[in-house]
């Protein structure tokens, strides 16, 4: 997979500094919500690996479009920093703001690329994928890159990220059922990539 | 249950989501049935190798640079400042407007006019092609992320009207050509004077007006014709 390094997962804090942090980096947000830039430099710095993480696999490998989207998700952050009112962490209103940055990017892709090949007809596509890594043994990340775009998804923001199918559908704007769906194709996929 | 409807509920199960009273039907039949503990085998090691991907991974360390230099530009945007008087007033929707139609009166580039949808594409090309050569400044650099996203904007927009051409009235379409003609001199004149000035800021609230202009003009007739 075309990634740069992995930022190794930093040791928690101690509880008893839990709330200060907390108060520290909501003082952050205040700062980059006042106009201050280095504030939201460290915002950046503190969020970025996660964000670029997530695009990452959202665009399937590809670093150029998942560096384009997560600027886009920064930038958009900064533009609409008034509307975090601090209701939620600052880490998941970020998370948000990146799934509909990169939903309201894709609407655009998608009425293009039907046109090109019909939606319905995505063996096409998977099969251009397999074809090209038919030697290869794939890890993860090149499995989960190859799988079809509401496969990877869901995948992605579930099994990966976390998040509830009822949260992924209301993201993504379909039922419940479809994300079910797509995570059971997606699973299957992997499971036939990976065991190959 | 059936193997068939107990094969549906294996995901639920195996990530913990299935309803409590359907948990001992389920693994009852797991552990006589090879095909599911295969399939639940199967399942864990795609969940357990997700969950143990990286959640944070570094980014290109020029990134920032790009974000920072757009955001730098939007704070100018809002805070009032004497020297910037012009960039205010180009800011204005008027004022814009009224750039676009002087910029497409002044052009020289009067071949441009007899451009049809398809030269409107490759206008495009060019925009883009010089974007590519143009990114001495870190505003110019911002910029540069905003006009490829007008750019895909814009393409996909002349798909959709390319498609939509013929269900609208062939005046409606020579206006809409005539209209985007001139907004497209504007953006190649903004562009060049841009190319020949790359840190007027000035010019980039031009050109990017002049872009969502297009971008506007354009998406309100994809939308008349779908309404139509």
């Amino acid at each position: 997979m075309k990634t740069s390094a992995v930022v190794a997962d930093t040791i928690g804090p101690n509880p008893s500094t839990i709330g200060e942090e907390k108060a520290a980096a909501l003082d952050t947000v205040r700062r980059a919500q006042a106009g201050d830039v280095d504030a939201f430099e460290l915002l950046y710095r503190e969020h970025s690996g996660r964000i670029y993480a997530l695009c990452l696999r959202l665009q399937a490998g590809d670093t150029s479009d998942a560096t384009e989207l997560m600027q886009d998700v920064f930038i958009r952050a900064w533009r609409r920093l008034s509307t975090f009112r601090g209701d939620c962490a600052f880490s998941s209103w970020l998370h948000r703001l990146a799934v509909n940055t990169m939903l309201e990017n894709a609407r655009g892709d998608r009425r293009r690329i039907a046109r090109v090949l019909p939606m319905e007809d995505t063996s096409r596509l998977e099969g251009a994928a397999r074809s090209t890594s038919v030697d290869l043994r794939m890890d993860m990340e090149d499995a989960i890159a190859t799988l079809p775009k509401g496969a990877r998804q869901a995948f992605v923001l579930h099994d990966v990220e976390g998040y509830q199918h009822q949260e992924i559908a209301e993201q993504l704007g379909v039922s419940v059922g479809t994300i079910k769906a797509q995570l059971h194709r997606a699973r299957r996929l992997l499971r036939e990539r990976l065991e190959r | 249950m059936t193997h068939e409807v107990i094969r549906h509920l294996l995901d639920d199960y195996v990530t913990g989501e299935l309803a409590e009273d359907a948990r001992p039907a389920v693994a009852e039949h797991i552990a006589g049935c090879e095909i599911c503990r295969a399939e639940v085998d199967g399942l864990q090691a795609v969940i357990t190798r997700a969950a143990a991907l990286p959640k944070s991974i570094e980014p290109p360390a020029d990134a920032w640079q790009s974000i920072r230099a757009t955001i730098e530009r939007d704070k100018e945007a809002v805070m009032p400042d004497r020297d910037r008087s012009a960039s205010v007033f180009w800011r204005r929707p008027s004022a814009i407007a009224a750039a676009i139609v002087l910029a497409a009166v002044l052009s020289s580039a009067g071949t441009a006019l007899y451009l049809g949808a398809r030269n409107d594409a490759q206008q495009n090309q060019n925009v883009a092609s010089s974007v590519t050569n143009s990114t001495a400044t870190a505003s110019l650099a911002a910029f540069t992320i905003e006009e490829n996203a007008y750019l895909r904007n814009v393409a996909v927009l002349q798909d959709m009207l390319d498609q939509q051409e013929a269900s609208l009235a062939p005046e409606t379409v020579a206006q809409l050509k005539a209209s985007l003609r001139t907004i497209d001199e504007a953006i190649l004149e903004a562009r060049n004077a841009l190319a020949r000035d790359p840190a007027n800021k000035t010019l980039i609230e031009m050109l990017s007006g002049s872009y969502r202009q297009k971008m506007d003009l354009m998406r309100r007739t994809a939308e008349m014709t779908r309404g139509s």
